[in-house]
């Protein structure tokens, strides 16, 4: 829950916008490692219980680590390694050890197996730090610089993913106009939840048919309904989840990166993915389709690399069969678009195209969404139901 | 006009920070005062069985 919670308002915004407004320069920091630790035991032991609060000395082992990392240090890679063993062992352990015996029992299975709090975005921006910091592109900032940067709760369970380097000289400056960025944080916060409760919510009377059962006994003219209300509905979550995040890092003076930019109105795949998510596109293309080569190997290792850059989307949206086809979609999607390009050459810029092309990707990228929301077998089973009845 | 009806839109919304001219003068404050009043009714309205975050699990 968090962001449409009292609590979160409450116990934490409120009194640390509140607080860092009000105390020296020196001291913000650690008004947000307080309240980013307090805010992290309170809602993680809510959602996993001791083991999940306990999870709070990921960060202060990482922020001593950090503190070993310089350009082109071997810690760095320890960091960069721990980052990932981190997001293995903690969401992929059951998934991919259960592959291996997929006929039989798993006899190395993590029966309590849980997820702490954010982990996704947080080990994203720890190995992006490791990484930064080994390419000499940002500098180490004091550990309670850090801390605040890791610990910052507004961003902590989803994001938006930041960088150090944009958020450091954020941090360290004095705020010059305090009310305006209250009204425009309050503004964004209000936008989200309105985005939250009144879409979002409101629709979930619709995607809460999204199983099996009802699938099977459903009209198959309403299921194309469905997954559409499923495709407003992730959009009205996700970027109201973005609103608050932004708002409430507003609060403190800070600016957040956005996440989105009318994605649903762009007119090809590729801008699509430039205005959806946009913190994690920006993310996966400068940690892992930049090393892989990027644009600047041969032809067939472009498309590869684009492909396998949206597996690995796939795949870090969670740990299943169905996310992997999700990505697999969205990366044959980006290769279909460049392939097209490089054939056709610049887009028309003519009224009935540009709708026309607008109107496509929006069909394309909803047809998708089913192996977002649905295991493997139930999304299967809601396009057989679809197109052969 | 599209343009225009978008920046309104962000206006108001809290991701942009500079005023459509038509709410830039006197009249501003009014109408985000209506924008604010409008939200928290909206908020009221529909608060009562909220769900998860989606990307909370994730």
């Amino acid at each position: 829950m968090i962001f449409n919670t009292f609590s979160y308002y409450l116990l934490f915004l409120a009194p640390s916008a509140a607080l860092y407004r009000l105390v020296p320069g020196w001291l913000r920091p650690w008004i947000i490692v307080l309240f980013g630790s307090g805010f992290f035991l309170y809602f993680a032991y809510g959602m996993a219980g001791f083991w999940g609060a306990l999870c709070l000395l990921i960060f202060v082992w990482e922020s001593l680590v950090s503190r070993l990392y310089r350009p082109s240090s071997r810690w760095c890679m320890v960091g960069i390694l721990q980052s990932l063993a981190l997001l293995g062992i903690f969401k992929y352990w059951n998934f991919f050890t259960g592959l291996i015996y997929l006929h039989g029992v798993n006899p190395v299975r993590w029966q309590g197996a849980f997820l702490p709090l954010g982990i996704s975005f947080f080990t994203f921006e720890f190995y992006h730090y490791a990484w930064d910091r080994r390419a000499g592109k940002t500098e180490a900032g004091t550990l309670g610089e850090y801390l605040a940067f890791i610990l910052f709760f507004p961003t902590m369970v989803a994001g938006p993913i930041k960088r150090y380097q944009d958020f450091l000289p954020k941090l360290r400056a004095q705020p010059v106009d305090w009310n305006r960025d209250w009204e425009r944080g309050i503004t964004r916060i209000l936008t989200g939840l309105v985005k939250k409760f009144a879409i979002a919510d409101l629709l979930t009377a619709w995607t809460n048919h999204l199983n099996a059962h009802d699938i099977l006994l459903a009209d198959r003219r309403i299921l194309p309904l469905w997954g559409l209300a499923y495709g407003i509905k992730i959009y009205a979550d996700f970027s109201g989840y973005s609103d608050i995040a932004i708002g409430s890092a507003r609060l403190f003076g800070i600016r957040v990166p956005e996440n989105f930019d009318w994605p649903y109105g762009r007119r090809n795949i590729q801008r699509f993915w430039q205005c959806w998510h946009i913190s994690l596109t920006r993310w996966l293309t400068d940690y892992v389709y930049i090393p892989l080569g990027g644009s600047r190997v041969s032809t067939p290792r472009i498309y590869a690399n684009i492909v396998a850059v949206m597996l690995v989307s796939g795949l870090w949206h969670g740990a299943g069969v169905n996310f992997i086809v999700w990505g697999l979609w969205h990366g044959l999607l980006l290769a279909g678009h460049r392939l097209w390009r490089q054939m056709r050459g610049a887009p028309s810029d003519r009224p009935v195209p540009v709708f026309l092309s607008r109107v496509l990707t929006f069909i394309l990228v909803n047809a998708a969404w089913p192996f977002f929301c649905m295991d493997i077998h139930t999304a299967i089973l809601f396009y057989r139901r679809l197109f052969v009845g | 006009m599209l343009t225009d009806f978008r920046a309104t839109l962000e206006y108001f919304g809290g991701s942009r920070d500079d005023a459509p001219r038509v709410f830039a003068g006197r009249f501003g404050w009014v109408a985000r005062c209506a924008v604010w009043a409008l939200a928290i009714l909206l908020i009221y309205a529909f608060c009562g069985q909220s769900s998860k975050f989606i990307y909370i699990d994730f």
